[in-house]
């Protein structure tokens, strides 16, 4: 793989200006809110100023190639280098945390959840986000595990101090069950380390290396692999963690869970576990596709089963997600772009809808879909936002979802060599259902809260929607409509990139 | 064996020798002490501490000069001088210096024969890192011992830290008859005592050895009795009476101290002594970790006791270090002497956390009982005397979750680097079982620790406003402790090159 | 365990002698008590049935508390008694070890020492 080295400084002050920021915040008194908050917007900006730097820098002639690429040493004795760089699929991820984390952090100025404490709250959002820039851009898999376990902490304590009434539950659960994922992932990565000859940790060294590994040893690497990202994807049957979580997690939370910290799983997969693992890949692909399937059909059906606004949105993630695997499992460039695209159109979409959950609880005290009605009456722009939403997570064709699932149920037409095609087929066909069910638990939802008329909520609390939450709002629509119509503004960085990883497979 | 001959007394290199000095000296002080009126509060521990931090001083001077000497054995093949020991020894001394510091602010009474009994521990815990001869290091176990049998009963108002010292006492009794018999078979079959020649002798024979039925008693027998002091599963039953009925500081003291020297006593017997056995003992030591691993850290979540948890924890913790002792049976393999060093490192890094965690264990169970004067009975220690310690002291409460989150094993703690490298060894020797068993009870355990931070940071506290009327107070002494605790876990943490760069040098052993 | 001629095993001959030796010994009393009970007359009687307790009559049961004062004793003279021992074979060989076996000893009883003055401090030697 080609390794670009200019500007190499660039991605390391990116992750870690959060953590100046934090530094900033430490020392910042307690009771001087407004200072904080201009800490935390001042820090996030900067971010995502660096980040339109490396946007700028970027070759988008060579999206293939890692970028601004900087490797010294970390750990020598255990062969670990601090070595980072982005290629087409780490840039649009690695930017949307930035992105995701500044707009949370304005959400933020007007909305810090009960039981406040705005101090505490923006340190760890801004330590979240150093974890997920990090992990995005990370070519050394201690790199990449410190970094995807650094997200575990602070997620735990948002959702445990700032959630709702079964926090600790759900904060325990969110917890161990990364927990005991990225555990056995940091067997199978010491175990690949070893079967390569105990050389190095850098991914591009096992992406050349891993093929050699014997086959049915390989399968039990990518066993550990699989059981950590799973778990963070969150595929079926490893998704319990992800609706409590979501429930009980203040809106920030929900957002960034569901905007990034679900996509360091299907990273992982495209990054890591297939590329250094091909023969594994091909052998495990039909079981991760089954999967997606099956968490496609469930997620919807438990959409369907939902009372609760914020729980049905988190029951469509595990839908969703379930095309993105799809898209991997077929080990196709078409599949793993669509894979890609949808990561990041799951991110702004969803992102989006527990935003509006957010600020439809903070209107109406609850989330009860038989509770709400007539939005469009009494709040019609939150209405109208809800309704553009709703229709990208459906993937109505001209916004950024559509781009995520069509191509991903097509890609299951023709999988990769050495993959059962029928096998495949089926799984189109199921897939394409679970497009029809997405349809209907979407249109139901936006239909009973949106359509009707109000019911009895006429306090003073239900306003339509405010300055902070435009200014946080408007560029993830922009975003999401402007993907939706121009969706090769994203596939042309993505590809090449992706051409790369799939080098094994053949295209 | 001939006595006749000229007798050449045994060179005494009394700089090697100083850290033990340093110690046995300040014991002798404090004992000199019954002969003065009562010293000023605080001037016991002051001695303990300062004559421990120049044993660990010394220690650390030793641990640099043998980056360019070789190891080597002292007093007539008595003691190792090797970095293995010598590592060891510097975590003792550390131990003993935060116990110094933290006991001089606990309620029991300031008494010059607690500390002296610290350094006679801590003399016994270092001659047991070192010792190179069965009946040296015996003699370091009964010395260690016997001071901590006392120190476990200390407390002479509460009846539970009497029963904590009587039961320790006649477990450990019971533990020591198994390590002298095993001594005396091996003994018996090898003809001799020093762990070195044991290993040399065994490796020195060329046909298939006769009287190993005898031999493998004996290894058996001192495995059981090394599992004793270790507790491991299923030797085990003593540790949470013990640790929750001994005075809290006394407790840190006996997990960090008590877990160093039994730990590299019994590496380092096994792997100079037998590894020529190492097929035979190897299973042995795979089903004392499996064991040690699930019932350590499945107990470990049930307790309602915080010090019965991390008592548990404990336990768990012996399990990971195990799982090293297993990596460094694999003989014949090329990293063998990395499951030798990572248990090492783990062991003195655990040590470093099990101090920290039990001082800061005795701040709230000291301020439990400040409030609840009245109500008797209630233990101080119970996961409800930590709920809100977060409102009440935020930094004190960041620093337990430190330390909690590094025995838990989160990355950029020490407890991270500790994990690591046992986990590593095994991948690296090809027991993945292991590696995924371990992994496995570390998820189990960080239950635990999510319990204790629970209450802390997310429960509100019983007894409202009594409670988060006064914060828990901190003393200076007790600050440090917890503060340099905390910082070494970071610091390790984030940066353990320093640490694993000696750790290759770690696994070569005197002979 | 079969006897062979390697260095081991005749190691391990050597602690025959001791085997030997204490079967001698049991037999060798077990015997003598023996022919002794043939020969004397047994007329037991209530006083003869008595424990012998140095000549105070026995009251109450023998499994009874003892003073704590007798433990300490014990230990003092358990001490004095091993550092006895210990100094015994060292006298016989003291023209060998010369000054440092000496100054061993010294170091030796000097520590000794200090736990006698400690003891003396804290009020063990007197008879409460």
């Amino acid at each position: 793989m080609q390794m670009i080295r200019d500007n190499n400084w660039v991605l390391s002050v990116g992750t870690f200006l959060p953590m100046l920021g934090v530094i900033a915040l430490l020392v910042t008194p307690k009771a001087n809110e407004a200072a904080i908050k201009m800490v935390a917007l001042l820090t996030s900006v900067a971010t995502v100023i660096i980040g339109i730097f490396t946007l700028v820098n970027f070759d988008f002639d060579q999206a293939g190639a890692m970028q601004f690429v900087a490797q010294t040493d970390w750990i020598p004795v255990i062969k670990s280098t601090y070595f980072i760089g982005v290629d087409g699929i780490s840039l649009p991820l690695y930017l949307l945390s930035m992105v995701v984390t500044l707009l949370v952090v304005i959400y933020s100025l007007d909305h810090i959840p009960s039981p406040g404490n705005p101090k505490a709250f923006f340190i760890l959002m801004l330590i979240l986000q150093t974890g997920m820039a990090g992990t995005f851009i990370a070519q050394d898999l201690i790199l990449f595990f410190v970094f995807f376990e650094l997200v575990l902490l602070p997620m735990y304590f948002m959702i445990g101090v700032w959630g709702g009434e079964q926090r600790q539950y759900a904060s325990l659960k969110f917890f161990l069950y990364t927990m005991f994922g990225s555990a056995l992932m940091l067997v199978a990565f010491l175990a690949i380390f070893f079967k390569t000859g105990a050389e190095s940790f850098a991914i591009p060294y096992l992406v050349e290396n891993g093929g050699g590994i014997a086959k049915n040893v390989q399968v039990w690497i990518f066993a550990g692999m699989f059981i950590g990202f799973a778990v963070k994807v969150p595929m079926f049957p490893f998704h319990t963690w992800l609706p409590d979580a979501h429930t009980q997690a203040p809106t920030q939370g929900s957002v960034i869970l569901a905007a990034i910290l679900l996509k360091l799983g299907t990273y992982g997969f495209v990054r890591i576990a297939i590329p250094t693992l091909p023969d594994a890949a091909i052998e495990w692909a039909p079981w991760i596709g089954g999967l997606a399937v099956v968490g496609i059909i469930y997620g919807a059906f438990g959409c369907l089963a939902q009372t609760d606004m914020k729980r049905l949105i988190a029951f469509s993630s595990v839908a969703h997600m379930g095309f993105v695997m799809l898209g991997i499992s077929t080990l196709t460039s078409f599949g793993v772009n669509a894979a890609v695209f949808g990561m990041v159109a799951h991110g702004l979409i969803t992102g989006m809808l527990f935003f509006i959950a957010g600020s439809v609880k903070e209107r109406y005290h609850t989330l009860e879909i038989a509770k709400l009605g007539g939005m469009l009456t009494q709040v019609p722009r939150l209405g109208w936002i809800l309704g553009l939403c709703s229709m990208a997570s459906l993937g109505l064709p001209g916004l950024a979802g559509f781009w995520g699932e069509f191509p991903a149920i097509l890609s299951a037409y023709n999988p990769a060599d050495g993959l059962n095609v029928s096998v495949y087929r089926t799984y189109m066909v199921i897939a394409a259902l679970g497009t029809v069910f997405a349809a209907a638990y979407l249109l139901w939802l936006y239909q009973r809260t949106a359509f009707g008329t109000p019911k009895g909520h006429d306090h003073h609390d239900v306003h339509d929607v405010t300055t902070y939450e435009w200014v946080a709002w408007l560029p993830l629509l922009v975003a999401i409509v402007a993907f939706g119509v121009v969706p090769n503004l994203l596939f042309g960085v993505i590809d090449p990139a992706v051409q790369e990883t799939l080098r094994a497979f053949g295209g | 064996m001939d006595i006749a001959g000229d007798f050449l007394p045994p060179t005494i290199e009394w700089f090697a020798l100083s850290p033990y000095i340093a110690l046995v000296a300040g014991a002798l002080i404090l004992l000199l002490g019954s002969l003065t009126p009562q010293w000023p509060r605080g001037w016991y521990g002051l001695v303990s501490a300062t004559s421990a931090g120049v044993a660990g001083v010394l220690s650390v001077l030793q641990f640099a000069n043998l980056a360019d000497e070789l190891p080597r054995t002292l007093v007539k093949g008595a003691l190792a001088h090797d970095r293995f020991g010598l590592l060891a020894l510097i975590a003792i001394c550390v131990a003993v210096v935060f116990t110094s510091m933290t006991t001089v602010d606990a309620d029991t009474s300031d008494s010059l024969e607690h500390f002296a009994l610290l350094l006679t521990a801590a003399l016994g815990a270092a001659i047991m890192v070192t010792a190179n001869d069965l009946v040296v290091s015996f003699l370091g176990i009964e010395t260690l011992s016997l001071s901590l049998y006392v120190l476990a009963a200390s407390d002479r108002r509460r009846s539970a830290s009497q029963e904590a010292g009587l039961k320790y006492f006649i477990l450990g009794g019971f533990a020591s008859a198994f390590l002298l018999y095993g001594i005396a078979l091996v003994y018996g079959t090898t003809g001799q005592t020093s762990i070195s020649g044991i290993g040399s002798t065994l490796a020195g024979e060329v046909s298939v050895p006769r009287n190993d039925a005898m031999l493998l008693a004996g290894v058996a027998l001192l495995l059981v009795g090394f599992g004793f002091k270790v507790s491991l599963v299923p030797f085990h039953s003593w540790t949470p009476d013990v640790y929750h009925g001994a005075p809290t500081h006394v407790t840190g003291f006996m997990a960090s101290l008590g877990k160093v020297a039994a730990i590299v006593a019994l590496v380092r017997l096994f792997v100079v002594a037998f590894p020529t056995r190492a097929d035979d003992w190897r299973p042995a030591v795979f089903a004392l970790a499996v064991l040690t691993l699930l019932v350590g850290s499945v107990l470990a979540i049930v307790q309602r006791d915080v010090k019965r948890m991390l008592a548990y924890s404990s336990i768990s913790h012996a399990g990971f270090m195990m799982v090293g002792l297993e990596a460094a049976g694999r003989i014949g393999s090329s990293s063998a002497s990395d499951g030798v060093s990572s248990a090492l490192v783990y062991v003195v890094l655990y040590s470093v956390l099990a101090v920290g965690s039990f001082a800061a264990v005795s701040v709230v169970s000291q301020h439990a009982s400040d409030v609840t004067s009245t109500s008797e009975g209630q233990s101080t220690t119970s996961l409800d005397a930590f709920n809100g310690v977060a409102k009440t002291n935020p930094v004190f409460a960041l620093g337990f979750t430190v330390l909690l989150l590094a025995q838990a094993g989160v990355p950029l703690t020490s407890g991270f680097v500790a994990k690591f490298g046992v986990i590593r060894a095994a991948v690296s020797t090809e027991s993945y079982v292991l590696a995924v068993l371990a992994m496995v009870s570390a998820v189990i355990a960080a239950y635990l620790y999510l319990r204790i931070m629970v209450s802390m940071w997310l429960s509100v506290p019983a007894s409202g406003e009594a409670t988060s009327a006064l914060a828990p107070k901190l003393s200076l002494p007790l600050r440090v402790t917890l503060v340099s605790a905390v910082a070494i876990t970071l610091v390790l943490g984030v940066l353990p090159t320093w640490l694993l760069d000696v750790s290759d040098s770690l696994a070569l052993f005197a002979r | 365990m079969s006897v062979g001629e390697s260095g081991v095993s005749e190691f391990l001959r050597s602690y025959l002698t001791v085997g030997w030796f204490g079967i001698a010994a049991v037999v060798l009393a077990g015997l003598l008590l023996w022919v002794a009970s043939l020969v004397r007359p047994s007329r037991p009687g209530h006083e003869k049935l008595l424990t012998y307790e140095s000549g105070v009559d026995p009251v109450g049961e023998g499994w009874s508390q003892s003073q704590v004062r007798y433990y300490i004793f014990a230990l003092l003279f358990v001490v004095f008694d091993v550092e006895a021992v210990f100094i015994f074979p060292w006298a016989t060989q003291l023209e060998r070890y010369g000054t440092f076996g000496l100054v061993e000893m010294g170091v030796f009883v000097f520590v000794l020492l200090l736990g006698l003055v400690y003891a003396w401090r804290k009020g063990v030697l007197r008879w409460v």
